[in-house]
C-alpha cells in the first residue's frame, strides 16, 4: 500500500510500500516514531483514506466511507474530533446509534457511569477536557460488542486509574474474541496487550512479529546469576552484586565457555537465560538498525 | 437507515439549535426587522397598514432565504472544519445518507421558520384590520422552496470552499450576472452574425443562470400575488413549477456536494 499527499511542491510519501497483515483474534500493535505513518495507515484501514496505489482488505473487504462492514468495527481516534455541541450523553447516543440501532438510555447511563462519566453527563464536549472527551470516544468503542477496534493512541490524556480499567477492558475483550489495532507510543503498555508488533519508519514496515519474538529474540546476550568468591570471567558483565550473588550479562558466543569455566571453577550458576529485552531496547534497536535481518519478518 | 437518518437528523437540529452564530444573525435581524416595524405601528389607515403588512412580510421572507443559506453553509463547514465526520463515516453510516439528513434538517427549520413568518403575518392582518388573503400562504410556500433550494446550494458550495469565500462566490456569481453576461453574449453574437465560441458561451451562460438559486423563480409570473396577496385560481400552477425547479435544483446540488464530499480526505 501505497499513500502520497501534497499537489503543489513536494510530495509526501506517508506510507510507502507497507505490507501489514493482521490476524482474527489479534492484538495488533502500530509503533514508530513521530511521524511514521501509524496514522496514515489506520485511515487507510478505515476508509478515511484512500491510498494512491496497493489494496486494502479489511474483514475481505474493502474499507469504503460508512461501508457496512463498519457494523462490527469500532474506532477511537487520535485526536477528539467530535461533534462539541452534543454533550457526553447525547454525543454516546448519537455514535452508538449510527450503528442503526437506538440504543436503550440504561446502555448509555451504565458505560458513562463506568468511565466516571455519570456526573459529567449533561456536560458540552466543546468544555470537557481533553481526557474527558477520550472517554467518550471509549464508551462510544465500548457500548456494543465489536469484532474489530481501531484504536489510535487510546490512553492518551487519561488519568492512571481510567489507563488501568481500559487495559482490563481490552484484555477482556481480546479475550472474547475481539481483533484489536492499536497505534501507541506506550511501549510498555503494548508489552502489556498486545500478541503481534509492526514497527514502522518512514511509511515502511521494518519489522513485523509476534511481540515475545521481537523482544526476545533479538538479543545476544545471556543473563546470569551465580556464587562468587569475588573472581569472574572478563566477558560478564556485571550489573548487580549482592553478597555472594553476582547478577550479569554474558555474550551469547561465551556461553559454552563461560559453562566450561563454571564446570572447572565449581562456581554455582543460579540462573542462565537469554536476556528479555524490553519492547523498547527492541524498539530502539531495530529502527538504529542493530537488529540482525532475520529478526526482521516483514 | 431510518434509525441512521433520525439520528442524523435530530443531530443537525442540535446543532442548529445551539449555533451562537445561527442565533446573533436571527437576533440582529429580528432588532433591525423590529426597527422598521416602528412606523407601521403609527398607521391609521387600512391602506398604510396593508402596505405595512406587505413591507414587513417580504422583510422577514427575504430573511428566510438568507437564513436557510446560513443553515446550509454552517452545516456542512462546522463538520468539515471540526473533523467530526471520521466519526460518522467509520460506522455503517453512508455519505450520502448523512447529506441527506443534513438537507432534511435545513429543510425542516426552514419550513417552520416559514410557519412562524406566516403565523406572525396573520395575526398583524389580525391587529390591523387587514383581509387575510391566500396570497400569505402562496407566498409562504413559496419562500420555502427557495429556502430549500438556497440551502442546498449552499451546502454544495461549503463542501469544497471555506465559508466566507463560499459567501462572497454567491454574492459575486449570482443569477443577475450570468443573466447579464448572457444578453451581452447575444447581442454581441446578434452583431458577429455567427461564432461557435460566442454561441457556446451563451449556453454555457443560460445552464449557469438556471443553476444558480433564485429566490422567485417565476417573478414575472408571481409578481401580482406578491403586491396584491390574491391568487387567481391558475395562478396555484406556479407554485407547482416552483417545486419541481426546487426539487431539481436541490437533487443537482445533492448529487454535486456528494461528489466533493465523497472525495475528501477524513483525517
Amino acid at each position: 500500500m501505497h499513500f502520497r499527499r501534497g499537489w503543489v511542491g513536494p510530495k509526501i510519501r506517508a506510507l510507502d510500500g507497507m505490507n501489514l497483515e493482521v490476524r482474527d483474534g489479534d492484538f495488533f500493535a502500530l509503533v514508530g516514531q513521530n511521524g511514521a505513518g501509524k496514522s496514515t495507515a489506520m485511515y487507510c484501514l478505515l476508509g478515511l483514506l484512500r491510498p494512491t496505489s496497493g489494496k486494502i482488505e479489511v474483514m475481505g473487504r474493502t474499507p469504503e466511507l460508512g461501508a457496512p462492514l463498519y457494523s462490527s468495527v469500532a474506532f477511537l481516534p487520535e485526536e477528539p474530533h467530535y461533534h462539541l455541541y452534543l454533550t457526553v450523553e447525547e454525543a454516546t447516543r448519537y455514535y452508538s446509534s449510527l450503528y442503526g440501532e437506538r440504543v436503550p438510555v440504561k446502555a448509555v447511563d451504565d458505560i458513562l457511569e463506568r468511565l466516571g462519566l455519570g456526573a459529567f453527563k449533561k456536560l458540552p464536549l466543546a468544555k470537557c477536557s481533553k481526557g474527558m472527551k477520550q472517554k467518550v470516544g471509549i464508551a462510544q468503542c465500548l457500548i456494543r460488542e465489536t469484532r474489530l477496534l481501531f484504536l489510535d493512541e487510546p490512553t492518551r490524556g487519561l488519568d492512571p486509574i481510567i489507563v488501568r480499567e481500559f487495559r482490563e477492558i481490552l484484555r477482556e475483550l481480546h479475550k472474547r474474541g475481539a481483533t484489536i489495532v492499536m497505534n501507541s507510543h506506550v511501549l510498555s503498555e503494548i508489552e502489556m496487550l498486545a500478541n503481534r508488533v509492526a514497527i514502522l519508519e518512514k511509511g515502511k514496515v521494518i519489522a513485523q512479529d509476534d511481540l515475545h519474538n521481537l523482544m526476545t529474540l533479538d538479543q545476544d546476550l545471556y543473563a546470569v546469576a551465580l556464587e562468587s568468591n569475588g573472581s569472574v570471567p572478563d566477558y560478564l558483565t556485571v550489573t548487580e552484586r549482592q553478597g555472594s550473588t553476582v547478577r550479569g550479562r554474558i555474550p551469547k558466543a561465551q556461553l559454552f565457555e563461560f559453562m566450561d569455566y563454571a564446570r572447572q571453577t565449581g562456581l554455582r550458576v543460579l540462573e542462565c537465560s537469554l536476556q528479555r529485552a524490553s519492547l523498547e531496547d527492541s524498539f530502539v534497536r531495530i529502527l538504529k538498525g542493530d537488529a540482525p535481518d532475520e529478526k526482521k519478518d516483514i | 437507515m431510518g434509525e441512521l437518518l433520525r439520528a442524523n437528523t435530530l443531530t443537525h437540529l442540535t446543532y442548529f439549535r445551539r449555533s451562537r452564530l445561527l442565533l446573533a444573525f436571527g437576533l440582529v435581524f429580528l432588532l433591525l426587522a423590529s426597527l422598521g416595524l416602528l412606523p407601521a405601528i403609527f398607521a391609521n389607515s387600512r391602506v398604510a397598514s396593508f402596505d405595512s403588512l406587505k413591507e414587513i412580510f417580504a422583510t422577514f421572507n427575504q430573511f428566510l432565504i438568507f437564513f436557510a443559506a446560513g443553515l446550509g453553509l454552517l452545516v456542512m463547514s462546522s463538520h468539515l472544519s471540526n473533523r467530526s465526520l471520521k466519526m460518522v463515516f467509520t460506522k455503517p453510516c453512508r455519505p450520502p445518507l448523512w447529506l441527506a439528513s443534513a438537507f432534511l434538517a435545513s429543510a425542516l427549520v426552514s419550513l417552520l421558520l416559514t410557519g412562524f413568518v406566516l403565523f406572525f403575518a396573520v395575526a398583524l392582518s389580525f391587529l390591523w384590520h387587514v383581509p387575510v388573503r391566500a396570497g400569505l400562504v402562496f407566498i409562504s410556500l413559496d419562500t420555502f422552496l427557495a429556502c430549500m433550494a438556497m440551502s442546498a446550494y449552499f451546502i454544495f458550495l461549503a463542501t469544497f470552499l471555506h465559508p466566507a469565500i463560499a459567501v462572497a462566490f454567491a454574492l459575486i456569481f449570482n443569477a443577475s450576472l450570468f443573466y447579464y453576461l448572457r444578453i451581452l453574449v447575444h447581442n454581441a453574437l446578434h452583431a458577429a452574425g455567427k461564432g461557435v465560441v460566442l454561441k457556446s458561451l451563451e449556453h454555457v451562460f443560460q445552464v449557469l443562470y438556471l443553476m444558480v438559486p433564485m429566490s422567485r423563480a417565476f417573478e414575472s409570473k408571481t409578481g401580482s400575488i406578491y403586491s396584491s396577496f390574491r391568487v387567481p385560481a391558475h395562478d396555484w400552477i406556479y407554485l407547482l413549477y416552483s417545486l419541481g425547479y426546487t426539487l431539481a435544483i436541490s437533487g443537482l446540488f445533492y448529487l454535486l456536494a456528494l461528489f466533493f464530499l465523497q472525495r475528501k480526505r477524513f483525517t
